[in-house]
């Protein structure tokens, strides 16, 4: 005998990632999913936008690792609230590892919380956590046809920030490839192209965190 | 490997489908794939396998049909299947697209007996 059954794979997750959005609005907080593949660069971008935002706007961290609370240490010297998931071998966080780490969080004391994801260009994005937006990094090591073979996760975020440009003179990587690339699958993508080492474009990019905390919030900035 | 996670839900869903018709076994599962998902049938068969074996889903066919992506131009309201991903409208070359295929990821319906 045969049923329907016309249900989604993932609504388990989608529907615990919908009870975090909705603590998420009450508490004003804009949340970020940051994806790249592992070593991209996603723990340094933290360390440069909490220098940067400080005294401006109030962040707080989720980060999911495999086996280490390394990034957490690195993000709580910034007096952050970072709180490490270790994932043991899950390859993403889900929504339901966020809805744990968030009791250990003073919320009302966050304005953008960022969950850093674990690296890996595939899982993280099939699972929604509750996020605004899905961000992620392509640091010109890794090569600029990424995009293509990889098109869930560029087709998913809002914003692709092109890292380590201080490294273009050493690879074979085209910012021009990339960008073009990128688009092809995500017309709307925004793209900006960065340097934590150098701190090349970090200034636009806190332009883009400051003026998405202002859609959601209407400005309401604390400090 | 999301694999393990995504056959553990397709799992849970099909032992709560079969549940309430009471059913003593779970033969096949028909499951729509969209190409965007960048699903791995052989692992996510594997995986299932595995997560399947002591249940009454052990054993079952899990069928995947996988879903090319598949566009709506918003210029000139016409659908057509996108290659490449190559975002742009055949007809009127326009880059507003909705998806209308692609992306679904779900369990379309289930054997039982
Ligand atoms: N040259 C250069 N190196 C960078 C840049 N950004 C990050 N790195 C280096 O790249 C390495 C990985 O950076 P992380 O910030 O730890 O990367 P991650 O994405 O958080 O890594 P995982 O959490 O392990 O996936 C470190 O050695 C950084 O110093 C950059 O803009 N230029
Ligand atoms: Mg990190
Ligand atoms: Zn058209």
């Amino acid at each position: 005998m045969k049923i329907n059954v016309m249900q989604d794979v993932l609504q388990a997750n989608d529907r615990i990632a919908e009870e975090n959005r909705q603590l998420f609005e009450e508490k004003h907080n804009l949340v970020l999913n940051l994806m790249s593949s592992p070593g991209a660069g996603k723990t340094s971008l933290l360390e440069r936008t909490a220098e940067r935002v400080a005294g401006k706007l109030r962040l707080g961290v989720i980060v999911g690792d495999i086996e280490t609370t390394r990034d957490a240490d690195r993000i709580g010297k910034f007096n952050i609230p970072a709180i490490q998931l270790t994932t043991g071998t899950a390859c993403h966080l889900d929504a339901n590892m966020v809805a744990s780490a968030l009791p250990h969080l003073k919320l009302d004391n966050i304005d953008i919380l960022v969950v850093e994801n674990v690296g890996n260009l595939v899982c993280p994005a099939e699972f929604i956590v509750g996020e605004d937006y899905k961000i992620m990094i392509l640091s010109v090591t890794e090569g600029d046809e990424k995009p293509l073979k990889y098109p869930l996760m560029f087709r998913e975020s809002a914003l692709m920030l092109i890292n380590k440009i201080d490294l273009l003179q050493y690879t074979n990587f085209s910012l021009k490839e990339a960008r073009a690339n990128a688009l092809k699958i995500n017309p709307d993508i925004d793209i900006i192209e960065i340097s934590c080492t150098n701190g090349a474009g970090l200034d636009e990019w806190v332009s883009w965190l400051t003026a998405k905390h202002r859609d959601k919030t209407g400005g309401a900035g604390h400090a | 490997m999301h694999e393990m996670g995504i056959a553990q839900n397709i799992l849970d869903i099909a032992l709560s489908a079969a549940g309430k018709e009471g059913a003593s076994k779970i033969t096949r599962i028909n499951l729509v794939a969209g190409e965007l998902r960048g699903i791995v049938p052989l692992q996510l068969t594997f995986c299932f396998g595995l997560v399947s074996k002591d249940t009454i889903a052990g054993g079952a066919y899990l069928n995947i049909d996988e879903v090319p992506v598949s566009g709506h131009c918003d210029g000139c309201n016409s659908d057509f299947s996108i290659k490449e991903y190559e975002y742009v409208c055949p007809k009127c070359g326009s880059t507003k697209i909705q998806l209308i295929g692609g992306t679904e990821l779900s369990i379309k319906d289930i054997e039982i007996e």
